[in-house]
């Protein structure tokens, strides 16, 4: 790989690119053209203009400096990210507390926790305490499961 | 603002007010001690559960839960050698060995005196200067307030530790994502892309919690993982004798007022202060020899200058709706979450919510001694608790409170978006507070932007030839904005 292309250069690139397809979307015919200061997108447009220029500018000093990329525990990040987006899709269909609790147990895991006693307790008591201190107390309701009411 | 005060006080002396004050300082003091969360993470995390309350309490909960946090920050600094909050940094050069000799009680209670006094000054600071600011700022029509908004997001700049050019993209980034949704003046959708859940715009607390909070999950999952560690013999605070103060106060009155002053200045940031106080500690102490191994000074000129911005940050915020850093942006979002502008004429329209704000801070500074005191001891073992367990914690009450807001799942999507995003720019070296700044910032700035341009026949131009004060804070503006290019060229002329 040329060494001009680095974790940095190519966050520059694609926010430049970004940057490039919504000022390209600000002139969609769907938007009313009313012309200047009355016109919806005039204001994003100069805002996207600076973002262009300053993502062009972000993008030449990271291709002049080559900074090499820092190791990650890359595999640890997906798998969080991963986990997160399945936990947010399932909040509402399963339950807070039942998704909260696998939720934990994946999270620790990925973080290399393997006191397996410790981990269950925390991953029951925490979200646990969240559902009594919600549902119950200040009844304010966080989603509950198919199963039952009280989580 | 005076007349104001006796019905701010019955605001504060309710159930609620006091519970708000006791529970938030003391929560503030727990977080702001667990290593990694810091002030605005906690601020962050907190912020959602004020959205059951009315308006006092949800803003002086958040002030406790700052105000405790800088102040809890110095705890695991003088404990285990490891700030709590960056503001703390510099009470570890001589808080840590005082523990190692078997002080850590007597640090304690240097750091805890030295913060007493640093947010009670601040306050007062920040009851006196900011009616005065705003005063000034009432006659701002909108080409004024365009430029004054432009002088506040140029504390970008100064917010943007590493590069200026990522802080500036980071800000432009944020203030886009404000215009997504209706246009304020003909309503029509913008960047919604036929999706009608965004035609409402992207929910402000869900990025906020995304970028700060969720990001700074994956940041430190990304990197080794800390066990938690052991603790040096605590027994509780100590506080020091008065006659142990003879030769400190001058010390601790200029470290005060670096922090005061500092704090006024939008981006420079309670880090900052606690360094530039410590160092002129180490220069005029009668103790320098002393420095690095163990100096009370050290500790109270850290500790008085960093709890001494609290109050100071606080005065452009009210006084002209300018964040300084990311927790006064935050407070910022607050305020617009509870359906109050913030700006020049937020004193105006609010004289019992400011003056109960006012005399809210001054109270919870009076409260960190006795609950810092209570507290501390209690909070020491928290520290022993294994990172994992914190980061899961953190994860786990982000979304209860994206959730618990407006029960959108549509927001939950939001938040782990930002989170994804705020984690891949900030490990690129993009400064977060830059994109919550634009993101508050923006709407204001586009609206006296489009009145100002309406306002002279689409005249730019005119901004500047009959409006004094507006020509003055965009001058300001440009010198802000090249100062950074002077620097560097003076910097590579001098190498």
């Amino acid at each position: 790989m040329p060494s001009f292309i680095s974790e940095r250069s190519l966050t520059g690139l694609a926010l430049l690119l970004i940057g490039g397809a919504l000022y390209a979307s600000s002139f969609d015919a769907s938007y009313a053209d009313l012309g200047g200061a009355f016109d919806p997108t005039f204001f994003p447009r100069i805002i996207l203009m600076i973002w262009l220029l300053l993502a062009l500018a972000t993008l030449i000093v990271e291709v002049m400096r080559k900074t090499p990329s820092k190791p990650f525990q890359a595999l640890r990040v997906l798998g969080i990210t991963i986990a997160s987006f399945l936990y947010v899709l399932f909040l509402t269909d399963l339950g807070f507390f039942l998704t909260s609790v696998i939720f934990c147990l994946v999270i620790l895991s990925l973080l290399s926790m393997r006191r397996y006693l410790v981990m269950v307790l925390f991953s029951v008591l925490v979200p646990g305490s969240l559902v009594v201190l919600f549902n119950h107390i200040l009844t304010l309701p966080l989603p509950t499961s198919p199963f039952t009411y009280l989580f | 603002m005076l007349d104001s005060i006796p019905a701010a006080l019955d605001l504060i002396f309710t159930f609620e007010g006091i519970m708000v004050l006791v529970f938030g300082t003391v929560l503030g003091i727990i977080l702001g001690a667990l290593p990694g969360i810091g002030s605005t993470v906690a601020v962050a995390i907190i912020l959602p559960f004020t959205l059951t309350m009315s308006q006092a309490p949800a803003i002086l909960l958040l002030l406790a839960v700052y105000a405790g946090s800088v102040y809890g920050g110095s705890i695991s600094a003088i404990l285990i050698n490891t700030p709590g909050t960056p503001q703390s940094a510099a009470t570890c050069l001589d808080g840590f060995p005082m523990s190692k000799r078997g002080e850590a009680g007597l640090a304690l209670g240097w750091s805890t005196i030295a913060s007493v006094v640093g947010g009670i000054a601040s306050s007062i600071l920040l009851i006196f200067a900011a009616p005065q600011l705003a005063a000034f700022a009432l006659n701002f029509g909108p080409i004024e307030t365009f430029a004054l908004i432009l002088l506040g997001m140029t504390c970008i700049v100064s917010v943007s530790e590493g590069s200026v050019i990522k802080g500036l993209l980071a800000g432009a980034i944020g203030v886009f994502l404000s215009t997504v949704g209706g246009d304020p003046i003909t309503g029509e959708a913008r960047f919604t892309f036929g999706d009608y859940r965004l035609i409402a715009g992207f929910n402000l607390l869900a990025v906020v919690i995304g970028v700060f909070a969720l990001s700074e999950v994956l940041l430190r999952a990304s990197q080794k993982l800390e066990a938690g560690g052991g603790l040096f013999k605590f027994d509780g605070i100590v506080i020091p004798k008065l006659s142990a103060w003879s030769g400190r106060f001058k010390g601790l009155l200029k470290s005060t007022a670096i922090g005061c002053g500092i704090g006024v200045l939008p981006g420079t940031g309670a880090a900052t202060a606690a360094f530039i106080s410590y160092a002129e500690a180490r220069r005029s102490s009668p103790n320098k020899d002393n420095f690095g191994q163990g100096e009370p000074d050290g500790i109270i000129a850290s500790e008085s200058a960093n709890n001494a911005v609290t109050g100071g940050a606080l005065v452009p915020t009210l006084a002209l709706g300018i964040p300084g850093d990311a927790i006064t942006a935050v407070m910022l979002a607050t305020l617009t979450l509870h359906g109050i502008t913030p700006g020049v004429r937020l004193m105006e329209e609010n004289p019992v919510l400011i003056a109960a704000i006012f005399a809210g801070f001054f109270i919870i500074n009076i409260l960190l001694l006795p609950l810092g005191m209570l507290v501390s001891k209690g909070a020491a073992p928290l520290l022993r608790l294994s990172e994992a367990f914190m980061l899961t914690a953190i994860c786990v009450l982000c979304v209860v409170g994206v959730y618990f807001v407006r029960g959108n799942p549509f927001d939950l999507l939001v938040m782990v978006f930002a989170g994804v995003f705020g984690f891949l720019l900030r490990r690129q070296g993009y400064p977060m507070p830059p994109l919550v700044i634009g993101m508050v910032l923006g709407p204001t700035l586009e609206i006296s932007l489009r009145q100002g341009l309406i306002l002279t026949d689409g005249d730019f131009l005119a901004f500047f030839t009959g409006h004094p004060i507006a020509l003055t804070l965009m001058i300001v503006v440009i010198f802000v904005l090249s100062w950074p290019i002077f620097r560097s060229i003076r910097k590579s002329k001098v190498s």
